[in-house]
């Protein structure tokens, strides 16, 4: 699982030249003629949750493009301050201090947040993981300083680590750590929870067509530009390649990204990438990048780590078991962590009902992939 | 079979639910029961729900707003459906109300408060106290005579890191407090989205009523009123008089309050405050600077810092060693200025211990709830919000008169009796 995924895929380009051209400067008009106003691209960008979210929206009038951005970003913000464990004073790090040592009465949205973060720990048996906050800590990603840790203390932070080890009651919203020392990472699972949040705000407030990016590892594009059937964006490589690997529209759903490019470090040669399997307490090999949409950004961040951490063909069977309505790209490379093996030479393909063509020359399926994953529409 | 994602969640929290329930309410404290009605459910007052919900024991009976997208948004937050009504009155007459959050644009505070104060509930009021210099008179008036508790939204009265630095001020440890300068700088337009069309604008001015000068006191009370009640808190008295100016530099987009304001608020013994607020840079964002005649004390929003004037030695030398060499050795002349001295302290301070940086909203919150369950006073209490919105009420007015206005003081319950 991830905890911190990474801030910007570099991959994920969104491609907007042929949306925008619609619109013409717009002088002053009465509200009524206001209505009838062509539709213009607005774009603004916010930095949060370490990274740049950008909004690119669809509105008649700059002013009101302009307060719907700072609504956005507002929910964005208020969303970090809530998950933020990067912030003493923020809810998830009140939960961090004091639910080892009795129920933590918290409010409905972070209870949502938890019981979220559980589900996909349970539907992935725990390849999804939000405890990982110390393992983290001890790989050295908190702060950018990668290192090895030795195996005996990874042995000890078995104790602190684990999903079950933090019980949620509902009915009457609290929270309860059963072990002392557990710390929440909500790295793998909070952009994807804030995308959420942020685009009900563009519903509510009526935008018609917008794209929000939180970083383009998580995207959601709510209804479409106009004369478009969707919002494009560009799946590249295999990594490190540019190349274009898949094209997607986006029209009322999410997608979300996963790779090591941003986050990760070399020792002895061999490249250790940020995201973490719970289960081993080590970073995951053999996966390159990885690519879902769902509906939820909140699912489809949290189901990026879930394929990046499982074999492909197990994520195969969760995705068909507990997302059925998501699509994914996985590409693998058995050899991914062996920087002098070159790291694209033997990517492949993993495909759960993928919307786009793939660049099958340079991305082929793996000689075990069964060709009906990819064929299930 | 496959089940989709809402129905797994169900079933699997179920049985995660009977699993935990029993430990989770072992372990959980009994508390009293506190049951929050709500007039005005907008951006501060769903934040203000949040943290209510964070405390145990508290639940939210009804809400009451004019504007009714509000309903739905309280329902998510809350994960309930809960009763609301456009009318206070209505609200107020229910029967299952243990405390009170008024959370309504400040023009209309003190209808609100009165209200509620009448209605015999403890009241949780967002600052600033009162609109305009009766309402604010009147507000404590009513409050004192129903004998109500009055909490005032001043929740940086309940920051660890606040009250712990205006402890070692008044200890003395940055010598005599003299001035305070205070800034909540901003880059944004102040401005919320409202639906289209709105043809007479009564959306408008519903949904930005910060944007004009008869329903807002703009920035000076939006923003200032936090630091304007540090500043009496520090100080240990209302400021006397107010004078100030403000403009509309950036966003002329029909609002009638500046978007920038400057303000000097004058106390006893030429002590001041100064506020400044701009809109269009956000570099200074939200401090406040407590300048004192043996050293500073930086407050931010999630912490504080104190440093120190260079020493000055009043101490005789008459019997010190180097003062014996200069007398054998005789002093050096040349040029005496030295830019050092006009530079500032530019080390790291020290910055104020108090365990972890907690939510200053929800610190305030806990204790209202605590206060209402009769555990302690109220800290914030009404003349603290008296304090702070008088001087809102007189400054909104000498910014636009750009004149040095008197503050006046509360008249005294005898007064309204």
């Amino acid at each position: 699982m991830a905890a911190n995924k990474s801030r910007g895929f570099a991959g994920t380009l969104i491609t907007l030249a042929l949306a925008l051209q619609l619109g013409r400067p717009c002088p002053a008009q009465s509200p009524a003629r206001r209505a009838h106003a062509p539709l213009k691209l607005f774009t603004f960008t916010h930095p949060a949750m370490a990274t740049t979210f950008t909004l690119y929206l669809y509105l008649d009038d700059a002013a009101r493009a302009s307060a719907v951005s700072d609504e956005v970003f507002d929910e964005v913000d208020r969303v970090e301050q809530l998950l933020s464990n990067y912030r003493e004073s923020s809810e998830l790090s009140r939960v961090d201090r004091e639910a080892a040592s009795a129920p933590v009465t918290t409010d409905p949205e972070m209870m949502q947040f938890l019981a979220d973060a559980e589900h996909w720990s349970r539907a992935s048996d725990g390849a999804f993981d939000i405890t990982v906050g110390r393992l983290m800590k001890a790989w050295g990603f908190y702060r950018h300083r990668g290192a090895v840790p030795p195996d005996d203390e990874l042995e000890r932070l078995r104790a602190v680590t684990g999903w079950q080890k933090v019980q949620l009651d509902e009915a009457a919203r609290t929270v309860r750590f059963t072990a002392p020392g557990v710390e929440l990472d909500p790295g793998g699972i909070g952009k994807g929870f804030a995308v959420d949040a942020a685009v009900r705000i563009l519903r509510e407030d009526g935008v018609p067509a917008a794209l929000l990016s939180a970083g383009s590892s998580t995207l959601y594009g709510l209804g479409a530009p106009p004369g478009r059937r969707g919002w494009r964006v560009v799946v590249p490589g295999p990594l490190p390649s540019k190349r274009t690997l898949s094209v997607v529209l986006l029209r009322n759903q999410s997608l979300s990204s996963a790779d090591c490019s941003q986050k990760n470090f070399v020792a002895n040669g061999h490249l250790y990438c940020h995201i973490m399997d719970p289960r081993t307490m080590r970073t995951v090999e053999g996966r390159i990048q990885v690519s879902i949409l769902d509906p939820s950004a909140t699912a489809s961040d949290a189901l990026s780590n879930v394929i990046f951490v499982e074999p492909p063909e197990q994520s195969l069977r969760t995705l068909a078991a507990s997302a059925p309505e998501s699509r994914a790209l996985i590409v693998s490379n058995p050899v991914s962590g062996d920087r002098a093996s070159g790291a694209t030479s033997h990517a492949t393909c993993t495909l759960y009902r993928w919307p786009g063509a793939i660049d099958r020359a340079h991305c082929p399926a793996p000689p075990t992939q069964p060709s009906r994953a990819s064929k299930k529409k | 079979m496959t089940i989709n994602r809402r129905e797994f969640l169900q079933a699997a929290s179920a049985s995660a639910v009977v699993a935990s329930a029993s430990l989770a309410r072992a372990a959980a404290p009994a508390v009293k029961p506190v049951r929050l009605g709500v007039i005005g459910a907008g951006s501060r007052g769903q934040e203000d729900l949040r943290q209510f919900l964070r405390v145990p024991g508290v639940s939210i009976a009804a809400i009451c707003d004019i504007y009714p997208p509000r309903y739905a948004q309280v329902n998510r937050l809350a994960g309930a459906e809960i009763p609301a009504t456009a009318s206070y009155a209505e609200l107020l007459g229910r029967n299952d109300l243990d405390a009170v959050l008024i959370a309504s644009p400040v023009a209309v505070h003190a209808e609100h408060v009165i209200a509620a104060a009448r209605s015999g509930r403890p009241i949780l009021g967002e600052k600033a106290l009162g609109f305009t210099v009766e309402d604010n008179q009147r507000i404590v008036d009513e409050v004192l005579r129903a004998k109500v508790l009055f909490q005032i939204g001043h929740e940086y009265r309940y920051a660890p890191w606040v009250k712990e630095s205006i402890r070692r001020v008044h200890a003395g440890d940055i010598g005599k407090p003299t001035h305070i300068y205070a800034y909540w700088n901003r880059n944004g337009n102040w401005r919320r989205s409202v639906p289209s069309p709105d043809p007479d604008g009564k959306l408008e001015r519903l949904i930005n009523w910060r944007l004009y000068r008869e329903t807002s006191g703009g920035l000076g009370t939006e923003l200032g009123s936090h630091h304007i009640d540090i500043a009496n808190w520090v100080f240990g008295e209302q400021p006397e008089s107010v004078l100030g100016t403000n403009s509309i530099c950036v966003y002329r987009d029909g609002r009638t309050v500046g978007d920038n304001v400057q303000m000097v608020f004058n106390y006893s013994q030429g002590r001041r405050l100064m506020f400044s607020s701009i809109t269009d840079n956000a570099k200074n964002g939200n401090e406040l600077w407590i300048y004192g005649t043996e050293g500073s004390v930086q407050i931010t929003i999630e912490d504080a810092t104190f440093y120190y004037e260079k020493k000055r030695s009043n101490q005789p030398t008459a019997d010190k060693a180097d003062s014996k060499t200069i007398v054998e050795r005789g002093v050096v002349t040349g040029a005496s200025y030295s830019t050092a001295g006009e530079m500032p302290y530019r080390g790291p301070g020290e910055r104020v211990q108090t365990g972890p940086e907690t939510d200053p909203t929800l610190e305030s919150i806990r204790s209202f709830v605590e206060a209402v369950r009769g555990e302690h006073p109220i800290e914030a209490d009404v003349h603290a919000g008296f304090g702070s919105g008088i001087a809102c009420a007189v400054a909104h007015d000498a910014v636009f008169a750009e004149q040095r206005m008197a503050i006046p003081k509360y008249r005294g319950a005898a007064a309204a009796t």
